[in-house]
């Protein structure tokens, strides 16, 4: 089981993202919390979560590095009996607001891993994206965290934006490398509606050029892909999980939970989600939106997919794709070869 | 009162102005209120609106009051282009008289000159209309003495207009009821009527527009159809209006109006056929109605090949509306089960297959358009081929003879070196060359059809920035040196994809084609060769190349249900492509040879 905690707070707006965040609710996040506390123990009966069952913890955002630490000790205290000995639990930081003493005080509540929004160490890239740090500030904030002994640290990589050059992609690869990370996320930018980028033109570059530097550079580096997006000399548990199409709880406003063919979904309104954070939506997925959902998951990552489970029809497309070299077959399990043609893939399988 | 019914078409080149005239003479007759008034509304169709053409022929009745006698007009607007001119042969052989709409700026052209002759054949009582005398441009006296000249038409009593400021409208009016005769016919007689006009509405069934040519029609009465020899009972009468049909028990001698049957089966009511008494039956049906001709044939196939039935169905139900096309079903190895349907033209093509779509909610991919060849084969037996892919082996085959047209073009002198060109270069041989005036001038050449449906008209009208006009109509059959052009994706023939061609441009057609072709298949997941060939022999490669990238590399967390929801979108456009072994064609794919110079 693994449970996803959703902290809808930040500093500043970046201008390509669309993720649930408001930047002037920072005087309800204690009643957020307590909201977020009463659901949690609605989930943990309604997903039946048994002790020594939850495998991953994962707090996102949003920023969590935003509210303050204490803040986080009653849901702690409520999952303690339900975590299984050696849990990962991750918090997400924003290298602007995370301070020494947060991180100290995370790790005190039993937090192991941290995913850093770094985005690039250009600091030209970082002004055009909206941030409010630069470089200096991102690789001091990861020497903290490795001084104070947090052991798996990761940073994020936004890339494919036209201001973008094969040596500005290597160069934010040689800084991300140089530090105590074990684990890196590199994202191809998407232009989202209701961005400040959606309004303006000639922000992307989704050249394959790019992307192709992006990740030969990060394995070059010594970092295995097990998803399109993710590298590390281990696998995140959690990120992992997702395309294992594993349940989870989702908690706070704008999560999302997951419960076999279920889809849970609280208020996206923070103010409305801690006047009733049981008032939730449920979606319920067809067969058929289950079937496609396990084919391109399990095609964007290492978890490849069951070969039985597919239609004739489909097994026939995929027989052409075996010839075409562009999927493995391994004890009965798909791997994709080429992760860049995953959805491309899905359509041909599916059609 | 028989004698003062008015029955009238009004003719002319497309743009002449028809259709605002029409406007004009039912505002002037007070059929619709200034409020209702919207411009060209006889065009009510969404694709007529938005080409700003019309494509079907439009009845209406007005009444008009005259030295205090009231006068009934059925007033037909008809299409201008060559594709439809069918429609205004139907139209005049319903009418009494014709407006030949001529535009004071412009002069004769092509259409006017075709159409004309049709009424003449008719022997209708023609009034030259010369139109747009409120433009500065406008040279009424020339273009009158051009329609002598070049129509044999006397211009002395013509009548000068402006449909777009009301001038000469009270004028037109009265030449009307005073030059077109009123409809001879017995009104003793036994019912003869003539089915001019049939549609499908989805109310009231199969409609029939009629002209009552002996006797009535009234509501009730047991009608017998004489050439399908099904009998009817008439549960509906109405007289035909843009907005409002308006209800009437009988139609009398002379008369035009819209007979529901409510018939289901679209078959029934054809065009052409005559209405009679069940059981006082006329002697003999109503003749010299021209049958329809199809110059253009394409296959026309659902994507998703589940839909041939309900394609079926939207053709049935379409052919009632327009008569003019015919279909048979065919089968291809590619596209599956389609159907072979034969058009005016090329600009029908685009049209029917644009109302089959919206209409009735189909996706349709249409081959490319071909004319029919008669194949004179070893053995002796003649074959009507409208289908590329058709074509016999070489060594079976004695003789191709394609279908020739006489092409009547005429344009202003500055254009004339450009068009004499293009006329060559589509195996054209030059007829006549006449000087209308110092600067304008009338071409006839003979030319093989298939050059001409293609896009001939569009280049001819991009060269002489829209001046020059044209029409055509078939000589017979003349043998050509033709070969059968293949084409190959990822190694297989697409039977959908052949075309006809004469052997010495072949080569270059070949070239022209996989080039094209390269242009509009999107790349793949694999590389995908397309090839020309003739025989066996491969004479043009193109290649494209594969996809590097299709997927967005994204943080998603949880929400997966987004990431469906887009690929579902991505899967839905992809919909509208065509699976051919491993590759997959978008629908224009189909059309390629159109897309060529
Ligand atoms: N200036 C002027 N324009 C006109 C007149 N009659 C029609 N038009 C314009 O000519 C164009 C073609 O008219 P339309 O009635 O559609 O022609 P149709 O193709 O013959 O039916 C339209 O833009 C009309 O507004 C006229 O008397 N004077
Ligand atoms: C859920 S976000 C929040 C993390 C944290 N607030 C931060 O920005 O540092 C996680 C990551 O998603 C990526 N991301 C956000 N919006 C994106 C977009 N429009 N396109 C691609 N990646 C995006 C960024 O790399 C970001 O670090
Ligand atoms: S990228 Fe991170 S910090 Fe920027 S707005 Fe989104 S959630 Fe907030
Ligand atoms: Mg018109």
């Amino acid at each position: 089981m693994l449970l996803y905690i959703h902290i809808p707070f930040c500093e500043t707006k970046c201008h390509y993202c669309a993720f649930n965040s408001y930047v002037d609710k920072f005087d309800i996040a204690e009643h957020y919390f307590r909201a977020m506390e009463k659901q949690l123990e609605f989930e943990l009966k309604r997903f039946n979560v048994q002790k020594n069952s939850i495998s991953s913890v994962f707090i996102g955002g949003g920023t969590p590095s935003s509210v303050d630490a204490k803040l986080y000790k009653n849901i702690f205290r409520q999952i303690e009996p339900f975590l299984v000995e050696d849990a990962e639990i991750t918090t997400e930081a924003n290298p602007n607001s995370t301070t020494k003493q947060w991180i100290e005080k995370m790790m005190e509540l039993g937090v192991n891993r941290i995913s850093f929004g770094v985005q690039s160490f250009n600091n030209d890239k970082l002004l055009f994206l909206g941030r409010t740090h630069d470089a200096i500030k991102a690789q001091d904030v990861i020497s903290f965290a490795h001084q104070v002994g947090i052991k798996n640290i990761s940073l994020d990589l936004l890339y494919g934006l036209v201001l973008d050059t094969p040596s500005l992609l290597e160069k934010d690869l040689d800084i991300a490398f140089s530090l105590p990370i074990n684990h890196l996320s590199a994202y191809a930018l998407t232009i989202e509606k209701n961005t400040p980028f959606a309004k303006r033109k000639k922000i992307v570059n989704s050249t394959l050029e790019l992307a192709q530097i992006v990740v030969d550079g990060v394995q070059k580096r010594g970092f295995y892909q097990y998803e399109i997006s993710n590298f590390g000399t281990y696998k995140s548990r959690h990120n992992l999980g997702y395309w294992q199409y594993k349940n989870y709880i989702g908690i706070g406003s704008g999560a999302v939970g997951f419960l076999d063919n279920k889809r849970f979904y609280p208020s996206k309104n923070p103010n409305k989600y801690i006047e009733n954070p049981l008032q939730i939506k449920t979606e319920q997925l067809t067969l058929q939106d289950q079937h496609i959902e396990k084919i391109f998951l399990g095609l964007r990552s290492e978890v490849g997919i069951k070969k039985e489970m597919l239609t004739q029809e489909e097994q026939q497309k995929v027989a052409l794709l075996i010839d075409e070299k562009k999927l493995t077959c391994k004890d009965k399990t798909l791997f994709n070869n080429n992760y860049f043609l995953s959805d491309e893939i899905v359509l041909f399988i599916t059609n | 009162m028989q004698k003062n019914i008015r029955n009238f078409s009004i003719i002319a080149h497309i743009d002449h102005g028809k259709s605002t005239l029409a406007d004009r003479l039912i505002q002037e007759c007070g059929a619709v209120s200034a409020r209702e008034m919207t411009a060209q509304m006889m065009d009510t169709m969404d694709i007529e609106k938005e080409r700003g053409i019309t494509i079907k022929a439009q009845s209406v009745r007005l009444t008009y009051v005259k030295d205090g006698e009231p006068y009934i007009l059925n007033l037909i607007d008809t299409p201008g282009h060559v594709d439809f001119s069918y429609e205004v042969s139907r139209s005049l052989a319903s009418s009494d008289g014709a407006l030949l709409v001529v535009d004071a700026s412009q002069g004769v052209e092509a259409q006017t000159i075709a159409n004309v002759y049709i009424a003449i054949e008719h022997n209708l009582e023609i009034i030259p209309v010369i139109n747009k005398i409120d433009l500065p441009a406008a040279e009424p006296e020339r273009v009158k003495e051009e329609i002598e000249h070049t129509i044999g038409l006397d211009c002395s009593h013509a009548i000068d207009v402006s449909a777009k400021s009301g001038i000469g409208i009270r004028e037109l009016l009265d030449a009307i009821v005073e030059r077109i005769p009123a409809p001879v016919g017995d009104s003793k007689a036994p019912t003869k009527a003539l089915i001019y006009d049939s549609w499908f509405d989805n109310y009231l069934g199969a409609l029939a527009l009629v002209r009552v040519y002996d006797g009535e029609i009234k509501k009730g009465q047991e009608i017998y159809v004489m050439g399908t020899k099904k009998k009817h009972e008439v549960l509906n009468l109405m007289y035909p209006h843009p907005l409002v049909l308006q209800k009437t028990p009988v139609l009398r001698t002379g008369e035009v109006g819209i007979v529901i049957l409510g018939l289901k089966n679209v078959g029934d009511v054809k065009v052409g056929d005559t209405i009679t008494d069940n059981r006082h039956k006329t002697a003999t049906p109503i003749g010299g109605f021209k049958e329809v001709k199809q110059f253009v044939f394409a296959g026309i196939y659902p994507i998703e090949t589940d839909r041939f039935e309900e394609l079926r169905d939207a053709l049935d139900k379409l052919k009632l509306n327009d008569a003019s096309i015919s279909y048979e079903p065919e089968t291809s190895v590619a596209l599956g089960f389609g159907f072979r349907v034969g058009f005016l033209g090329l600009l029908h093509m685009e049209v029917i297959k644009e109302r089959l779509e919206r209409e009735f909610d189909l996706d349709l991919i249409a081959t490319a358009p071909t004319v029919t060849y008669k194949v004179h084969k070893t053995d002796g037996t003649i074959l009507d081929i409208q289908n590329p892919s058709q074509l016999p082996p070489i060594n079976e085959m004695q003789e191709i003879q394609e279908p020739y047209v006489k092409a009547t073009v005429i344009t202003p002198t500055d254009f004339l070196g450009n068009i004499i060109t293009l006329l060559n270069n589509k195996r054209g041989i030059q007829q006549k060359m006449d000087y209308l005036s110092v600067n304008r001038v009338l071409l006839e050449y003979a030319i093989p059809l298939n050059e001409i449906v293609m896009d001939f008209y569009d280049k001819l009208k991009s060269m002489s920035k829209g001046y020059a006009s044209f029409d055509y109509e078939p000589i017979g059959y003349r043998e050509g040196d033709l070969v059968k052009l293949d084409i190959l994706v990822a190694g297989e023939v697409v039977d959908a994809l052949s075309i006809i061609v004469p052997r010495v441009s072949a080569q270059t057609k070949g070239r022209d084609f996989v080039k094209a072709m390269k242009e509009i298949v999107p790349r793949q997941l694999f590389e995908v060769a397309i090839q020309a060939s003739i025989g066996n022999k491969v004479i043009a490669r193109e290649t494209v190349k594969s996809m590097g990238k299709n997927v967005t590399a994204k943080c998603y967390g949880g929400d997966i249900t987004r990431k469906r929801k887009l690929l579902e979108k991505q899967k839905e456009g992809k919909k509208r492509m065509k699976s051919i072994g491993k590759v997959q064609l978008p629908q224009e794919a189909f059309l390629t040879v159109l897309k060529m110079d």
